[in-house]
């Protein structure tokens, strides 16, 4: 399986990750290596393609759901406590460059 | 016109449980910023999800008040996108096994707006960029909404509103959602796309994002129809795009086009297992269904004799309809009850708002009191008109202003005598009443209101005056 | 004696306190770390606070068996008001407002935290060389690495810097570094452990479980951290009471899977050969079987375990804790940079697949495939466990690489793995402890696999063994 530039700068934009062109060649030959890898997979499957957690997987029951109990917020200072914050609010200061 | 308008919605709805989807912060509205908030809802690294019951709970209460069926086995799943207001940078939501599916919204033409499903899921924080600094608030991030969607069976504004409004009024009967539009516990996206009349072949749709008013949605809807309709007609093609309405032009833009469209990447969430409802506590959530608001109308227009644009002011508004039904309960008329609510206490109720909030000084036993002698033709209308108005001023109970010396105190004796008196005191009323005209008789029932109050019977008193003249 | 029990017991009978014991460990760390790079943040000031906390709890009579006992914890294990990193640039600086659930267990039980150990970047990596504060050395060979990701809890172990640590398992993260640094690990049934305050990597994997020097000490760390917890729904409710091991394994059932043995090393082979020799002639019944689903395990874990860390680490973006670029244009500007910059390389490789296979075109190819191999691997083992009590197998095909070996072979990386990802891939319960040596010295590790629940099941038998060979792996000259 082969990827092209466009195909993993798009996934790169969707992964919110940027790889300047410099890395990119070298990145891609691992990109392919590790796809590789996972297409094994594609040779091995059996069965049909039903939902995919329809087989086996662990349920919750009705009455382990949480109740609509209200409980303490934690105090703004906890919150924002790793982080310069302005009134209260998170802040993304824009830097005009 | 040339094409038909087919449109389909994507509603919004934020469901009223005390407490957030997937932890126990509080769910109201407003609140100093980030002071509603824990790891789960800021999305600390670590902080798990636990499924609200409530939740599950109402949203079934909706589906089925929707007529959908419920999926007893359901899952959530994540839709990956990066967003500022987002704190995991994903939504917990449901992709392929919403909780309903298949119901429908009746207008009163009898067309049915069919439902496609309706899924849970949690709304966001809130972004707000001023002078160049980015604010962010989480204190909403994580309420519960479910995604009400429609298929595109929506062919006008006016279809658009009245289908806004029914999914609205049904929420509210329900009690899942205050569903408040300018608040936000109400928003719809609208697809928007035109066919040539007599074709099935459909245009191509536009989407236009996060609509919170009803007016907006019609003029929306108006203004982009015209806008596709004039691309068609130049030959044109019209581009697949999410836009946004302009409420200070009038006009929808375009936010993007399918180019840049998301990827959302959606997976089953591992953090939460399958939810499995019992059939049992479906059948118990059906069972408590209040009755919908087709139903009542249909019963208030058939059953009760009020005649359709006023049975339409009543089940507009669930807590009119309760405090309504209340009196009807305790023995009041349906006529006089509905004439004095639709009257007096709706003129003191300006907005829609304070309807819906129906937040009024008299009790529906007081309500009932009074309609009660009106009924009985103890007091007339009008005494009871201003007796209400003067209750709802006050907050006192009726019998701070009707005695029960007062009623008794004018006894037919005394009505005769007082029926003599405006006799004697309105000669030329009198004459002209004996020459043919009816209607100088009125004359002589002002002098009777005014010496009683109007606490008299008019209706008795023009029989006694008839037969004095006679 | 497990050193657990030793060690309580002399804190009861007041012939140490925790403090003195708190300040032998504050010590013996100072001079070892700077070697080993087994912690990445020391929290001595508080440890001898809390062991004063613990003298009290125990002259009260208060106690339990970890009540003062000097430990460590993972670095991807939230602690309040502590450095949790995950060894990642990305979450410099952040502290967490709240604990994890295993800590808050622990805590008021009166444990000692030393402080939080190295590892891989957020814990993709078999060798914990990814972590942004340099990789921690085997204690027994500090040529060679100490496997990971949980390395630096193995380590601390190891060189007796902690009595215990905690670690987390997705892949095998806690049994292998166990195995290539002569622990023990035990990766608890997926559930059995609250994961609530563990920083996730791949959620339908993770579990977090201990790293201890003996396996009855591994089954009272398990003992004190598991059950059913609130704030984890996948959490689990686990058998009432002690897990009491017997170490008879008279009649046990033992199945050995002929997919666990392809492709190793000839030497760990014999070892578990011999180890399994031990077993039938204590009266065992060994059975060979097959679990053929198995061929494509590393695959299936790659593509999920990728898939959830994609969406896992889409939070770190700068706006509400960690690392935050510099120069930006705007808020989008903002989090591309703090995420280019803050992730290594190994975890944007991993983001960057796990986005590719969830991606649309690409979903049904690899995502939805693998896991309906997860259902199938699944389904052969409870096949399995249908006739047996225990699975054995190698925890690693490879003793400990040499250091920087790493870097250049990424697949053989990935393939390091294949003996311990199935069990993730089905949420089993396995135990890994040393079972010899290779001809370098260094130890080879055993894996005792057991069926969902049957936690206790695998710890006994792995202290069967523990008992019976006696195995025993020296540290290099200067870690003693």
């Amino acid at each position: 399986m082969s990827v092209t530039e466009k195909q993993l700068k798009s996934f790169a934009r969707l992964a919110r990750l940027d790889f300047p062109d410099s890395e990119l060649e070298a990145f891609k030959g691992e990109f392919e290596e590790m796809i590789a890898f996972c297409d094994s997979i594609n040779s091995s499957v059996q069965g049909d393609a039903a939902s995919i957690r329809e087989v086996g997987s662990r349920r919750i029951e009705w009455e382990d759901l949480r109740e609509d109990v209200v409980q303490q917020s934690l105090p703004e200072e906890k919150i924002l406590s790793n982080v310069n914050g302005e009134n209260g609010y998170f802040t993304v200061k824009r830097v005009v460059k | 016109m040339k094409y038909q308008l087919v449109s389909g919605f994507e509603t919004h709805v934020e469901l009223a449980t005390a407490t957030k989807i997937f932890c126990g912060c509080t769910t109201k509205f407003g609140g100093a910023p980030n002071t509603h908030c824990c790891p789960v809802c800021t999305g600390q690294p670590g902080a798990l999800p636990v499924l609200n019951k409530k939740v599950v709970e109402y949203a079934i209460r909706a589906g089925l008040a929707l007529h959908c069926t419920i999926n007893t086995v359901t899952h959530l799943d994540r839709k990956n996108y990066c967003y500022p207001d987002l704190p995991k940078a994903y939504q917990i939501s449901q992709f392929d096994k919403p909780l309903c599916e298949h119901g429908y919204v009746e207008l009163e033409s009898g067309k049915r707006i069919r439902i496609l499903r309706i899924h849970i899921e949690e709304d966001a924080g809130k972004l707000v960029h001023e002078r160049g600094t980015s604010y962010i608030d989480y204190n909403r991030g994580g309420v519960p909404l479910i995604e009400i969607v429609s298929e595109p069976d929506i062919s006008s504004p006016e279809e658009a509103r009245e289908y806004v409004e029914k999914l609205q009024l049904t929420m509210r009967y329900v009690g899942v959602s205050d569903c408040k539009m300018q608040e936000g516990s109400m928003r719809c996206d609208v697809n928007i796309s035109l066919k040539e009349r007599n074709s099935d072949q459909l245009g191509t749709r536009t989407e236009i994002k996060n609509m919170n008013s009803i007016s907006h949605i019609e003029k929306a809807m108006e203004y982009e129809a015209k806008r596709q309709a004039e691309i068609l007609d130049d030959g044109g093609e019209v581009v697949q795009a999410t836009m946004r309405f302009d409420e200070n032009t009038g006009e929808t833009y375009v936010m993007r086009t399918k180019e840049d469209a998301q990827d959302y990447r959606y997976f089953p969430e591992p953090d939460l297992l399958e939810v499995v409802i019992p059939q049992k506590k479906v059948d118990e959530i059906a069972a408590t269904l209040p009755e919908l608001p087709l139903e009542k109308y249909n019963r208030y227009t058939k059953v009760l004799g009020i005649n359709p644009a006023n049975a339409r002011l009543l089940y507009k508004y669930k807590a009119v309809c309760d405090f309504f039904e209340s009196c009807l309960a305790l023995g009041a008329g349906v006529k006089n009850t509905a004439n004095l609510i639709l009257g007096t206490v709706y003129s003191t109720l300006n907005t829609e708002e304070e309807k819906e909030l129906f937040d009024i000084k008299v009790s529906p036993e007081n309500m009932a009191e009074l309609v009660k002698l009106a009924d009985g033709g103890k007091i007339n209308i009008t005494l009871a008109q201003m007796t209400l108005a003067k209750m709802l001023e006050s907050g006192k109970p009726l019998t701070e202003y009707i005695r029960e010396e007062d009623l008794a105190g004018i006894s037919d004796g005394d009505l005769e005598e007082l029926c003599r008196q405006a006799i004697a005191a309105n000669p030329k009323a009198v004459e002209d009443y004996k020459n043919g005209k009816e209607k100088a008789i009125s004359g002589l029932y002002g002098y009777i209101k005014r010496a009683t109050q109007g606490k008299a019977d008019i209706r008795k008193a023009d029989a006694i005056i008839k037969n004095l003249l006679k | 004696m497990s050193r657990i029990q030793q060690l309580s017991s002399a804190l009861r009978d007041k012939k140490i306190s925790s403090e003195e014991l708190t300040i032998e460990y504050v010590k013996r760390t100072e001079r070892l770390n700077p070697v080993l790079n087994a912690y990445v943040c020391t929290t001595f000031a508080e440890a001898i606070d809390n062991a004063r906390a613990a003298d009290k709890l125990i002259a009260k009579g208060e106690g339990t068996l970890l009540t003062g006992i000097p430990m460590a914890l993972k670095d991807n294990i939230a602690t309040d008001g502590l450095p949790t990193t995950c060894c990642s640039k990305i979450l410099q600086g952040y502290r967490p407002y709240y604990d994890a659930a295993v800590w808050q267990k622990l805590k008021s039980q009166g444990a000692v935290l030393m402080g939080k150990t190295n590892m891989d970047e957020f814990a993709m990596g078999s060798t914990s060389e990814t972590s942004v504060y340099g990789a921690p050395l085997n204690p027994v060979n500090t040529a060679h690495v100490t496997g990971g990701s949980s390395g630096g809890s193995a380590a601390a172990v190891k060189a007796d810097m902690a009595v215990y640590a905690l670690g987390s398992d997705t892949g095998g993260s806690i049994r292998q570094p166990a195995a290539f640094c002569g622990a023990v690990g035990f990766k608890p049934t997926y559930g059995a452990v609250s994961r609530y305050g563990l920083i996730a990597y791949g959620s339908s994997l993770d579990q977090i479980g201990p790293l201890t020097s003996s396996v009855q000490d591994a089954a009272i760390v398990y003992d004190a951290i598991r059950g059913k917890d609130v704030r984890d729904q996948t959490s689990l409710c686990t058998p009432q009471g002690e897990t009491k091991l017997t170490g008879d394994v008279k009649g046990l059932k033992i199945g050995v899977a002929d997919e666990f043995f392809e492709g190793i090393n000839p030497e760990i082979k014999s070892a578990i050969d011999a180890a399994i020799c031990l077993y039938e002639r204590a009266g065992a019944q060994v059975k060979r079987i097959s679990i053929p689903a198995l061929k494509s395990a590393l695959p299936v874990y790659y593509i999920i375990a990728c898939a959830e860390a994609s969406s896992n680490l889409g939070r770190y973006d700068g706006i509400r804790y960690g690392f935050r670029a510099k120069d930006y244009a705007d808020i989008d500007d903002m989090v591309v940079k703090t995420r280019t910059q803050g992730f290594g390389r190994e975890v944007k490789k991993r983001i960057m697949l796990g986005t590719y296979v969830l991606s649309s075109g690409y979903f049904d190819a690899y995502y939805k495939k693998a896991c309906l191999i997860r259902q199938q691997i699944i389904s052969e083992f409870k096949n399995v466990f249908s006739d047996c009590d225990i699975l054995i197998a190698p925890a690693a095909p490879v003793t400990a690489f040499t250091l920087g070996y790493s870097g250049g072979n990424p697949i053989e990386m990935y393939l390091s793995d294949v003996c311990t990802v199935p069990v993730n891939i089905a949420g089993l319960p396995a135990v890994s402890l040393p079972c010899g040596k290779d001809k370098q010295g260094l130890p080879i590790g055993m894996q005792v696999i057991a069926d969902r629940l049957c936690d206790g099941t695998a710890l006994s038998a792995a202290l069967f063994f523990e008992k019976e060979a006696g195995i025993v792996i020296e540290n290099q000259g200067d870690i003693k």
